[in-house]
C-alpha cells in the first residue's frame, strides 16, 4: 500500500515538473503562398515586413506587399498570423480580401498583426471564384 | 381532375428538386455572389480595415502602458437598409479586447448602460438579504477614455444600364479627456449590379 501510494506521488510529481508541451510542424510553412492561378496573371514583387513598437515595450508585426498585374485580374488575399508556438492568432476576419488588377498596375497591400505576440505569419493570394 | 392532381403534383416535385439546398457557408472560404445591400463581408472588411489601421497608427496605445477604456457611443445608420451598427461595432470590440490595448465598458451608454446589471447589482447595497462582503462597493466602476462614434452613408447612382451603390462606413475614436478625435477612418463600399437589384 505504502508502496502504491509513493508510486502515485512520484508521478504526481513528475507531471507537475514537467513543462509546457511542445508544438511541432510536421512541414515547413512558408511566408507567401501564391496558387498556381494568380502567377499567370500577375507577380508578387516586394514582401516586407517590420515591427512596430508599442509603448508597453512590445511590438506588433506589419507586413506589406507588391503585386504588379500582367493582366487585368482579380485576386483575393489573406494573411494568417502565428504566435512563437506556431499557433494561430486570431485577427478581426476570416475571409478573403478582395482586389481588382489593371493591366500594368502595381498595387500594394499591408495588414498589421492582431497581437503582439505575433511571430509569422502566411500571405495566401488566390484567385476569387 | 385526377390527371390535374397528377400535374400539380409532378410539377410541385419538380420544383422542390431544382431548389437550391440549404447549405452552411464558411465565411472563411465564402466566393458566393455578392448582394446589393450590405452583407457580413462588408461588415467584416469595415471592421478589420478599422482595427488594423487603430493598432498600427499607435491610437490605442496606452502611453501608461494599461488599456484604454472605451465606450461605443452612436453609430449612425443613414442607409436604405435596417442595419444593427453593432454588427459592426462587435467585431471592432472583440478584436481591440484580444489586441489587449482596449477593454469597452458595458456601463455607460448614450441610451443608457448596455448592461444595466452593473448598476442593479449595486442596489444591493445594504440588503440584509445579501453577504455584504460580495456586494460591489462605492467608487469601483472604471470611466471610459475613448468613445467610438460613426456613421454608415448610402448613395445610389444609375450607372448605364446599372445601379451603382456607394456605401461609406465612416468611424471616428474620440479621446474623452480632449475631446479630440485620435484616430479616425472610412472604408468606402462600392458595388454595382443590376439595375432591378434592390438595395433596401
Amino acid at each position: 500500500m505504502k508502496i502504491l501510494l509513493l508510486a502515485s506521488l512520484l508521478v504526481l510529481g513528475l507531471a507537475g515538473c514537467a513543462s509546457q508541451p511542445e508544438t511541432r510542424s510536421l512541414s515547413d510553412r512558408q511566408n507567401l503562398k501564391v496558387d498556381p492561378e494568380v502567377v499567370y496573371t500577375m507577380a508578387v514583387t516586394e514582401l516586407f515586413e517590420e515591427r512596430l513598437a508599442q509603448p508597453d515595450g512590445n511590438s506588433l508585426l506589419h507586413v506589406q506587399f507588391a503585386v504588379e498585374a500582367r493582366s487585368d485580374a482579380e485576386l483575393a488575399w489573406k494573411v494568417t498570423w502565428f504566435d512563437d508556438s506556431g499557433m494561430v492568432v486570431k485577427s478581426v476576419g476570416e475571409g478573403y480580401r478582395k482586389a481588382t488588377l489593371l493591366t500594368g498596375q502595381v498595387r500594394y497591400f499591408s495588414a498589421t498583426a492582431p497581437h503582439a505576440r505575433v511571430t509569422s505569419y502566411q500571405l495566401h493570394l488566390r484567385e476569387p471564384k | 381532375m385526377l390527371i390535374r392532381a397528377i400535374a400539380i403534383s409532378a410539377s410541385l416535385a419538380v420544383i422542390a428538386g431544382c431548389a437550391a439546398p440549404t447549405r452552411y457557408i464558411d465565411p472563411a472560404a465564402d466566393d458566393g455572389p455578392v448582394a446589393m445591400t450590405m452583407d457580413y463581408r462588408d461588415f467584416e472588411k469595415a471592421a478589420s480595415d478599422a482595427v488594423e489601421d487603430m493598432l498600427a497608427s499607435g491610437a490605442v496605445n496606452n502611453p501608461d502602458g494599461g488599456r484604454y477604456i472605451m465606450v461605443v457611443s452612436r453609430i449612425t445608420n443613414d442607409t436604405m437598409q435596417r442595419i444593427d451598427t453593432d454588427q459592426l461595432t462587435k467585431k471592432i470590440r472583440v478584436s481591440l479586447l484580444q489586441s489587449g490595448k482596449v477593454v469597452t465598458t458595458t456601463a455607460v451608454g448614450l441610451n443608457g448602460a448596455e448592461d444595466e446589471m452593473t448598476m442593479k447589482a449595486r442596489e444591493l447595497r445594504d440588503s440584509a438579504e445579501f453577504d455584504q462582503s460580495g456586494v460591489q462597493r462605492k467608487g469601483t466602476l472604471q470611466a471610459p477614455d475613448l468613445s467610438l462614434s460613426g456613421k454608415i452613408l448610402q448613395r445610389n447612382h444609375k450607372v448605364g444600364k446599372e445601379q451603382q451603390v456607394e456605401y461609406y462606413i465612416q468611424l471616428s475614436l474620440t479621446d474623452l479627456a480632449s475631446g479630440l478625435a485620435v484616430w479616425e477612418g472610412e472604408t468606402p463600399i462600392i458595388k454595382r449590379g443590376s439595375d432591378s437589384s434592390v438595395s433596401w
